[in-house]
């Protein structure tokens, strides 16, 4: 029952959509007309997610995707996840968000009425689109012809807190950048223009950056702690899919800022919309069509590969082509001074295209090898640690010195106390590294972190009265977000450089022992729970003799699906994380593997701050 | 400075930055890029011994053997040809006979193989696309893998 209605709302919401984009060209709705009717099909799409999650926590397998999907067993929240844990749920939580942000998005009141509706009839377009590929490649309410009374259940790999919210984030990242896009499009395609929806535009894309972000990290925090290879990033294809919209979006939230130096460059930054959710589509056509090897494999399918494909090109070519036969009329003439903010952004915008490219590069290069040369290449970590990182840090480079520049002139406030700060620094760093252990990269990125660290502070303590209430906090907030970053830098740097390995071959009741901290390989325990069995060792942790904690790691058996999932155990500290893995077993003896990475907490910590200064951004006009 | 001027500077340094970019594309693609084959085609080729390579086909029935808790043997096939592995690590979760595996290392000797790394799918009916066409082509291709 709850299918048929799903399905029935669906296409009551395709069918709003139609005659929505229809009304363009026989009858001209007003504009109370076109919100109705947006948000009336917001509702429906809503009506029709939430009825596939109600046949998902009802476990109702009358309904052939849950069947295949879900289990009685599952404890609720991974009956809930389990709505997008597929692909078809996956596609009808995507039009949900684009549902979501249509919905808000008609609500904006300070804009300019045909730009408006230009907007929401491209983001029913995109709609329109979306539903057809649902409704025709991947329904979620196909009936399932057998009646059984139990489920094939959900990969217990997703089974997870994180990996419940990590898609809906990252959609609301990815989905986001259609406002953005359509709202470029319009100021195109509409004749009386102002500025204002660069103001709009400017809210939206911090909304969905800043998604993108969580949705990002949650997803690296749990491969970190769940697929049980010690690391957090390991540029697979479906990562990179996920960065190049990120940095591109981090690029086009930079050139939006430029309305504050009341330079802009509007062609730049329209050309960035398009390019931002032309990369998201891209993104869900590669990871949908199977083309890729990689290691987070998704179920795939050709037709449909074909069918996000033909839809990529529908809307990147409608995009670009606009783009290229209306011109916006040039605004205010650009007057570069050349050794100010205004030109700092440029250069960075820049290095973050090229940045995007090269990640765009490396992950479809083994395709066009594949095609042209018929050899099947892959392009792995090295590739992109050699490459991404040496262009990016003219960028970091530019961010610290970035506080000093001011926006209208070429002077530059306090550079002496500047350079003498960072010539302090840098020398008690290699002083410091000199006599720890030296590595280049590792001094690089410590320098660069800290500078920027340092920088902004010394912007904020120096260029701001200090005073906490909410208005010095998001005057502040560009600031912030730096520090935020230069924490991440510090904690890439180190927890990449610095990371080591050990592998023990142990008994119970033996102990081994890295740098200061003892370790007792305890005792191996078994307990049946809900729907997995779980086998865990206990390891206890000391300095100085004194037990300061515990941490399990071990394995899960999922009889439902007859897989094994190993369940990492850390040890956080704010300095390291020790990081167990408990590999096979051969008599009494277990193969035990054990992480030690330094100042991974910075990274979570610096993105955590990313996301706040996100927010806060959004909050500020 | 005129503006003129200016843009030309920007548009200069813009190139070099590509350039620059171009340039280490290039040489990290000759260093870093590792070939994929199948095991039939590795035996074929005459590849350096020290160059890394993947191989995508399946672990070999009844062919795993548990030297101690930490390394392992096995064969990995194509069906026709077939490549023994040793291994000294921690297997995926999926790894089992029968399945599908994607193996990176070197060659060391006639027909014997050093794994540093087994990929892990998330998926267990996953199959390596590079040896889903190969297996189609052949006839050996089994329904339940995606």
């Amino acid at each position: 029952m709850s299918s048929l209605i799903g399905f029935l709302s669906l296409i009551a919401a395709t069918g709003i959509n139609f005659v929505l984009l229809s009304s363009k060209i026989f009858i001209n709705f007003n504009i109370n007309k076109y919100n109705t009717l947006v948000r009336f099909s917001s509702i429906l799409t809503f009506i029709s997610f939430f009825s596939l999650m109600y046949a998902y926590i009802t476990s109702d397998f009358s309904n052939f995707n849950v069947f295949q999907n879900s289990h009685t067993d599952k404890p609720l929240i991974y009956k809930i996840s389990g709505t997008w844990g597929n692909h078809e749920g996956s596609m009808l939580l995507w039009i949900s968000i684009l549902s979501i942000y249509g919905f808000f998005f008609s609500f904006t009141k300070k804009i300019d009425i045909e730009l408006k509706k230009l907007t929401l009839l491209i983001q029913s377009f995109l709609h329109l689109l979306f539903s057809f590929f649902i409704i025709f490649t991947s329904n979620p309410f196909l009936i399932n012809s057998v009646v059984v009374t139990e489920g094939l259940g959900l990969n217990p790999i997703l089974q997870d807190p994180g990996l419940a919210i990590h898609p809906p984030l990252l959609y609301a990242g990815y989905v986001g950048y259609s406002i953005i896009f359509s709202l470029a499009i319009a100021s195109l395609l509409n004749k009386n223009n102002n500025e204002e929806w660069l103001y709009i535009a400017k809210k939206w894309s911090l909304v969905s950056w800043t998604c993108l972000t969580g949705g990002i990290a949650l997803g690296s925090y749990w491969a970190y702690y769940e697929l049980g290879w010690g690391g957090w990033w390991f540029w697979d294809p479906v990562e990179n899919i996920s960065l190049m919209p990120w940095i591109a979006g981090l690029a086009l939230v930079h050139s939006l800022l430029m309305i504050r130096g009341e330079q802009v460059l509007k062609r730049w930054i329209i050309f960035l919309s398009i390019l931002c959710f032309s990369l998201s589509i891209f993104g869900t056509f590669l990871v949908r069509s199977g083309i890729l090897t990689s290691v987070h494999s998704f179920a795939a399918d050709a037709s449909r590969g074909l069918f996000i494909l033909l839809i990529f090109f529908i809307i990147t070519g409608f995009g670009f082509l606009v783009f290229l036969l209306k011109k916006p009329e040039t605004s205010k003439p650009i007057t570069l001074l050349f050794i100010n903010k205004f030109s700092a952004l440029i250069f960075n915008n820049i290095l973050m295209i090229i940045a995007t490219l090269t990640v765009l590069l490396g992950t479809i290069y083994p395709i066009i090898v594949e095609v042209l040369t018929n050899k099947r290449i892959s392009v792995g970590a090295p590739y992109f640690n050699s490459t991404v990182i040496p262009i990016m840090i003219p960028g970091f480079l530019l961010m610290s010195i970035a506080p000093i520049l001011s926006w209208q002139t070429n002077k530059i406030r306090s550079a002496r106390n500047y350079v003498i700060f960072f010539i302090l620094i840098s020398l008690i760093i290699v002083i410091q590294s000199y006599f720890s252990k030296f590595n280049t990269w590792g001094i690089v990125g410590l320098i660069l972190g800290s500078w920027i660290i340092f920088a902004s502070l010394f912007a904020v303590l120096t260029s701001y009265k200090l005073n906490f209430n909410f208005r010095f906090f998001q005057k502040v907030n560009p600031h912030i977000a730096h520090i935020g970053v230069g924490i991440a830098i510090v904690g890439i740097t180190f927890s990449s450089v610095f990371k080591n390995e050990f592998t023990y071959n142990i008994v119970e009741g033996e102990n081994f022992k890295i740098n200061n901290t003892d370790i007792v390989f305890d005792k191996i325990e078994t307990t049946n729970e809900k729907n997995f069995q779980s086998l865990r060792a206990n390891f206890l942790i000391s300095k100085n003799k004194k037990v300061i904690g515990n941490v399990k790691a071990g394995k899960n058996y999922y009889p439902v699906s007859k897989m094994i999932t190993t369940e990492a155990g850390i040890f956080h500290e704010w300095f390291r994380d020790v990081y167990f893995i408990l590999g096979e077993q051969k008599d009494n003896e277990w193969l035990v593997k054990v992480h030690v990475n330094p100042f991974v907490s910075f990274i979570w910590l610096g993105v955590i701050i990313m996301v706040y200064s996100g927010l806060i951004g959004v909050s500020r006009r | 400075m005129t503006l003129r001027f200016q843009r030309l500077l920007i548009i200069l340094i813009s190139i070099i930055m590509i350039l620059g970019a171009v340039l280490l594309i290039l040489y990290n693609a000759r260093e870093n890029i590792s070939y994929f084959y199948t095991p039939s085609e590795l035996l074929e080729s005459n590849i350096d011994k020290n160059k890394q390579v993947r191989i995508g086909g399946f672990v070999e029935k009844n062919t795993f053997i548990k030297v101690s808790a930490g390394s392992f043997k096995f064969r990995i096939t194509d069906n026709i040809k077939s490549i023994d592995v040793t291994y000294n690590g921690i297997l995926p979760d999926l790894f089992r006979e029968g399945q599908g595996a994607v193996i990176e290392g070197n060659m060391i000797g006639q027909n014997s193989f050093k794994a540093n790394n087994i990929f892990a799918k998330h998926d267990e009916n996953y199959m390596p696309a590079s040896i889903k066409d190969d297996l189609e082509n052949k006839g050996y291709w089994n329904k339940n893998y995606k």
